[in-house]
């Protein structure tokens, strides 16, 4: 083991010294770990055997090639930019339906509150309130764009998931975590629940011939 | 018979505009004392607190959903004969049975209107 150089051996403890806990490896940290091995047991395999050592720089050169390729992704942009302004859209259309709804609601009781007797009165009301409805709806245009942002978003981070499974080969990702709490559960069953899309579910006809 | 539209009513959403909506359909239909929840735990405190005579519920809700709530009143002797209506989006073939197991009286498909609403209430009470 003379031709491995005391040079690669120290930079390998360094790396296993710098205070990892489990949870904080990251797929960064087993590659440049893959790195420094593969280049380490370059030297002492050299000596050795010509085919290892032409097999383990084969190996180092794809971990380069595919942190090269894992940086075209550009994950951190979709992390640290794309996913929170999605998130903030999405709040914004929640407030502006909640407003809209609102309004909405606010002149329609008012036109059921109103005194019929006094037509003068009640026909202005009407009006009035008519007007205020039709500009509430106006946030459809708004709410619109916002979700086409946000479904480009989506579009353009499954593409980018899509792409990094197939380059590192996951063939099935084990879905649930062993220790997954009960709220985590729960929380995860609860996101599967919600409004059918058009034609799916069963009717209210279809219920009702049930009951 | 007539719908006997004097009977307290508690409707049950975690979504405020929902039960805006729901009080202002009944108010339309006549029944004007109308309470709220926000979700199962605050209904079930509530229903032992007064008696109603109708339950309005929608199923997704935190920290107790609608289909908890429905389970622990049939369960409650003091409180299963407490007329209850599921109002909700999930129409999944799966959940009705569910809630009609558990013994829902009858269940409303999220959106709906006020016709619909009414016929519902018209059948729980048989007229």
């Amino acid at each position: 083991m003379s031709d491995m150089s005391s040079e690669h051996v120290a930079k390998i403890i360094d790396f296993l010294r710098n205070g990892r806990k489990a949870e904080d490896v990251s797929l960064e940290d087993v590659m440049r770990l893959a790195e420094l091995m593969a280049e380490s047991f370059q030297s002492f395999f050299k000596s050795m055997d010509l085919a290892i050592y032409s097999e383990l720089g084969e190996m180092a050169r794809e971990i380069a090639n595919m942190k090269e390729e894992l940086a075209m992704l550009r994950l951190s942009d979709m992390r640290d930019e794309h996913i929170p302004t999605a998130g903030r859209e999405l709040d914004a259309i929640v407030e502006a339906t909640e407003e809209a709804t609102n309004t909405i609601m606010s002149a329609a009781e008012e036109i059921m509150a109103a005194d019929v007797e006094d037509v003068d009165a009640y026909q202005a009301l009407v009006g009035e309130k008519v007007i205020d409805i039709f500009q509430a709806c106006s946030f459809q245009d708004i709410t619109g764009q916002r979700i086409s942002k946000v479904v480009t978003t989506l579009n353009a981070l499954d593409k980018r998931i899509t792409t990094l499974v197939e380059k590192l080969k996951i063939m099935r990702i084990t879905d649930v975590a062993a220790n997954e709490t009960p709220a985590e559960k729960r929380a995860r069953e609860l996101m599967l629940h919600g409004p059918q899309f058009k034609g799916e579910g069963v009717s209210q006809d279809d219920i009702d011939a049930f009951f | 018979m007539a719908l006997d539209t004097s009977i307290p009513v508690l409707v049950v959403d975690d979504y405020k505009t929902m039960i805006r909506i729901i009080r202002n359909l009944l108010k339309q239909l006549g029944f004007e004392d109308v309470d709220e929840a926000a979700d199962g735990t605050e209904a079930l405190g509530k229903m032992k607190e007064r008696r109603y005579g109708l339950v309005i519920s929608d199923w997704n809700m935190e920290p107790m959903t609608g289909y908890e709530l429905l389970k622990q009143v049939r369960s409650d002797s003091s409180l299963s004969k407490t007329p209850f209506i599921m109002v909700t989006a999930e129409s999944k073939t799966e959940n009705v049975i569910a809630a009609k197991k558990a013994g829902v009286n009858n269940y409303i498909v999220k959106p709906f209107n006020a016709p619909t609403l009414k016929s519902k209430i018209e059948a729980v009470f048989g007229d």
